[in-house]
């Protein structure tokens, strides 16, 4: 890959952090009570909060015992996943045989025992600042437990994964599953030994994974496989994420999505200056995908998504490739395009290598239902030996030589043309092409 | 913000103080001492330059540095030699020429620092910590400097550790205090223990040295408490080594001449690079290896 796609620090304060985050949007993100209010307002699912500290009698006053059975206390400030304690249920009585609940002793994710005592002091440390950036005091809150997905039940050492989705000018662009292990204490952070596993954009299924920045394919200690795992509710967990891009302000950033077990995908935090680490995780640069999607004019969450599903579809060609080998092609092929109504229809195809991208002609694109309101993703300006002209782009989905083929199309006039769709050299990688007529 | 201020409080009063102090011990031609060397020597039996004016009392004290100044000859004041006259004047009512050439030094070491992160990706604690340090190690030599602050960090960690163990649950300003206390406490034993030790560098220790590698300390145990033991210790290297090399370029001879001698250009020059690497947006070297994966694959 070229050294130009990745992104580094530098580039990434610079080129994007600096120039598309607004003051106020970074202090809402550093802010977990901000960003939980402000996303509150614009309708974007987020975990409930039972309550607020703000100063220590508030502490002293609470009624600890009649806190559910399982909940987070957490400060609004902190770093990296620091100073949260997560407790799953209450304990039972330590000296007594028969299991019986403690009403005051709460079991973490981790298995130790927390008393009230514990809570208030550590409520208590959140307040003075022990946790937050350059110790200023604090905010703590109690938040509502989420535990696993059913999906990861057998991925997650003692903690919730969470998803973590960097959206740029309401684009998707990358996206990493954080699995919990057993040395990150039941958190999500990659720092702390988490593993993190690359997502495909366009299917929420996993591709590769990292740990302690080294590739991995088994989850460490068993045989269980890390690519392959499909998230549930993929596109809502995409929408999600740009809707609260949308309502933070802010232009580029990373959010951490959770997948409650019944009521879906909900935004846990957001963070102005996401890690780097999900470009090993994916084995892609994220420089080039900002590239691709800074201009873009992009309508809403749905568009986005949309958007993104198109560009940023893993071709999973290295699997493909291993399996069948290289695939030689003519220049005509007959290609099977999926209509919108799901059916395969067989064109005449021709294969230029002097395109760059795949053209259909408008007449059949609008036959298949593939050319019509809300399903352009942009407008691509055009140089041709007509002059310059705008064409729509839109996304599309065809078989080439028996391999699936996800990706953009631009829209053309080719009334009078033999062929009535070209595939470009960006959708040709894995093929060899046989000039011969 | 508050902790910005007092570090640049801490530095040039140590500065100060240390100009003050280096005005003793002139007569060596090394300034700072950097290793260990012999340093009070009894002021009157130093190196006497022949007195060619009388109306200059001070002249047969002139340190290395004051004397390069009165060899230079200026031309007008406007537009290249505004400085070099203020300096001149400055030196010449009572400023030590140590103080001008370590301040004129920090923009330089400052922007050593600046690059070493976004050029190479060594981190460390921020910018003030790393150049405060270096310029404690100016004053106390680099093995005292690294001696008291590994000491001292060891101390800081062992207190926590042992707050844990014994289950003492205190709030988190009183531990703070009550951690500070002891680490006060091992600095002063080893003060107490300078006539064992024998280090002469030892019993030059000033107040503000120490003061620097506490609040190091202080940062090396948040980091700990914060993420994790190695991170906190990879920091703390890394800010060593930010230190080391700071220091280096701090009591570079070359260095120190060019400072007072063309202290114009310095400023320009080293202002036109922080802007240029304000500006670069490339990979840092570490990254190339961070992600050499992603380049070869």
């Amino acid at each position: 890959m070229k050294v130009s796609n990745i992104l580094g620090l530098n580039a990434r304060t610079q080129l994007f952090a600096y120039k598309y985050n607004t003051r106020r949007g970074k202090r809402i993100a550093d802010s977990k009570l901000q960003t939980a209010r402000i996303l509150k307002i614009a309708g974007v699912p987020i975990p409930e909060i039972y309550k607020k500290f703000r100063d220590p009698r508030d502490v002293i006053d609470f009624d600890w015992i009649n806190l559910p059975s399982s909940f987070a206390l957490k400060p609004s400030r902190g770093l990296g996943g620091e100073g949260i304690i997560v407790v799953k249920k209450r304990a039972f009585k330590k000296d007594s045989n028969k299991k019986e609940l403690e009403q005051s002793i709460w079991l973490t994710t981790q298995k130790t025992r927390v008393s009230i005592d514990d809570l208030k002091l550590h409520a208590l440390d959140i307040l003075e600042g022990a946790y937050s950036m350059g110790n200023v005091p604090d905010v703590a809150f109690i938040q509502e437990y989420i535990g696993r997905h059913k999906a990861f039940r057998k991925y997650a050492y003692r903690g919730t994964p969470d998803i973590r989705i960097i959206v740029f000018n309401k684009v998707p662009v990358m996206a990493m599953l954080r699995l919990p292990t057993k040395e990150s204490g039941g958190r999500a952070n990659l720092h702390q030994g988490a593993i993190g596993v690359g997502v495909d954009i366009a299917t929420g299924i996993t591709t590769k994974a990292i740990w302690h920045g080294r590739q991995i394919h088994l989850k460490p200690g068993t045989n269980r496989k890390l690519h392959g795992i499909k998230i549930p509710n993929w596109t809502l967990c995409l929408e999600t994420a740009v809707r609260a891009q949308i309502a933070s302000g802010l232009g580029f950033l990373g959010v951490d999505i959770v997948l409650h077990p019944e009521k879906g995908p909900m935004v846990l935090e957001m963070n102005a200056q996401p890690g780097l680490q999900i470009q090993l995780a994916n084995m892609g640069g994220l420089k080039k995908r900002l590239e691709r999607v800074e201009d873009l004019q992009v309508r809403d969450a749905e568009h986005g998504v949309k958007v993104a599903k198109a560009l940023f579809a893993e071709r999973f060609a290295d699997r493909v490739k291993a399996e069948e080998g290289i695939k030689t092609i003519h220049i005509r092929e007959v290609v099977k395009i999926m209509s919108s109504d799901k059916k395969m229809v067989e064109v005449k195809a021709k294969i230029d290598t002097g395109a760059w991208g795949t053209s259909i002609d408008r007449e059949l694109a609008k036959d298949l239902g593939l050319y019509k309101k809300g399903e352009v993703l942009w407008y691509k300006k055009s140089v041709s030996a007509l002059g310059s002209e705008k064409r729509p782009v839109i996304n599309i989905i065809f078989w080439l030589s028996g391999r699936r083929i996800v990706t953009t199309a631009t829209i053309a006039n080719r009334e009078n043309l033999t062929y009535k769709i070209i595939i470009g050299k960006s959708d040709l990688t894995g093929f060899l092409i046989n000039p011969e007529m | 913000m508050r902790r910005t201020i007092l570090l640049v409080i801490f530095v040039s009063t140590a500065l100060i103080s240390f100009g003050l102090g280096t005005r003793l011990l002139k007569a060596q031609n090394i300034v700072f001492s950097p290793t260990p060397t012999p340093v009070i020597l009894p002021t009157p039996q130093e190196t006497v330059v022949p007195a060619s004016d009388i109306t200059q009392p001070t002249q047969e004290t002139l340190g290395p540095l004051e004397k390069m100044l009165e060899e230079q000859v200026l031309g007008s004041i406007w537009p290249k030699n505004p400085i070099k006259y203020a300096i001149r004047t400055a030196v010449e009512s009572g400023v030590p020429a140590n103080t001008i050439v370590l301040l004129l030094l920090l923009p330089v070491i400052a922007a050593i620092i600046a690059a070493a992160r976004h050029l190479i990706g060594l981190r460390g604690f921020g910018i003030f910590l790393p150049a405060a340090l270096s310029v404690t190690f100016v004053a106390t030599g680099p093995v005292v400097g690294i001696g008291l602050f590994l000491i001292i960090i060891m101390v800081s960690i062992l207190i926590r550790f042992i707050l844990r163990k014994v289950k003492i649950k205190l709030q988190y300003l009183p531990r703070m205090a009550l951690l500070l206390l002891f680490v006060v406490f091992a600095v002063l034993s080893i003060l107490f223990a300078a006539p064992i030790i024998r280090r002469p560098e030892l019993t030059n220790v000033s107040i503000f040295a120490v003061l620097i590698l506490v609040l190091l300390a202080e940062d090396f145990t948040r980091v700990q408490l914060g993420k994790s033991a190695k991170v906190a210790i990879n920091l703390t290297t890394e800010t060593l080594i930010l230190a080391l090399v700071s220091y280096m370029f701090l009591t570079l001879e070359p260095l120190q001449k060019f400072a007072l001698l063309n202290p114009e250009i310095l400023i320009l020059s080293v202002a036109v690079f922080d802007f240029l690497l304000g500006k670069y947006a490339g990979l840092r070297f570490l990254e190339f290896w961070r992600f050499r994966k992603l380049i070869n694959g």
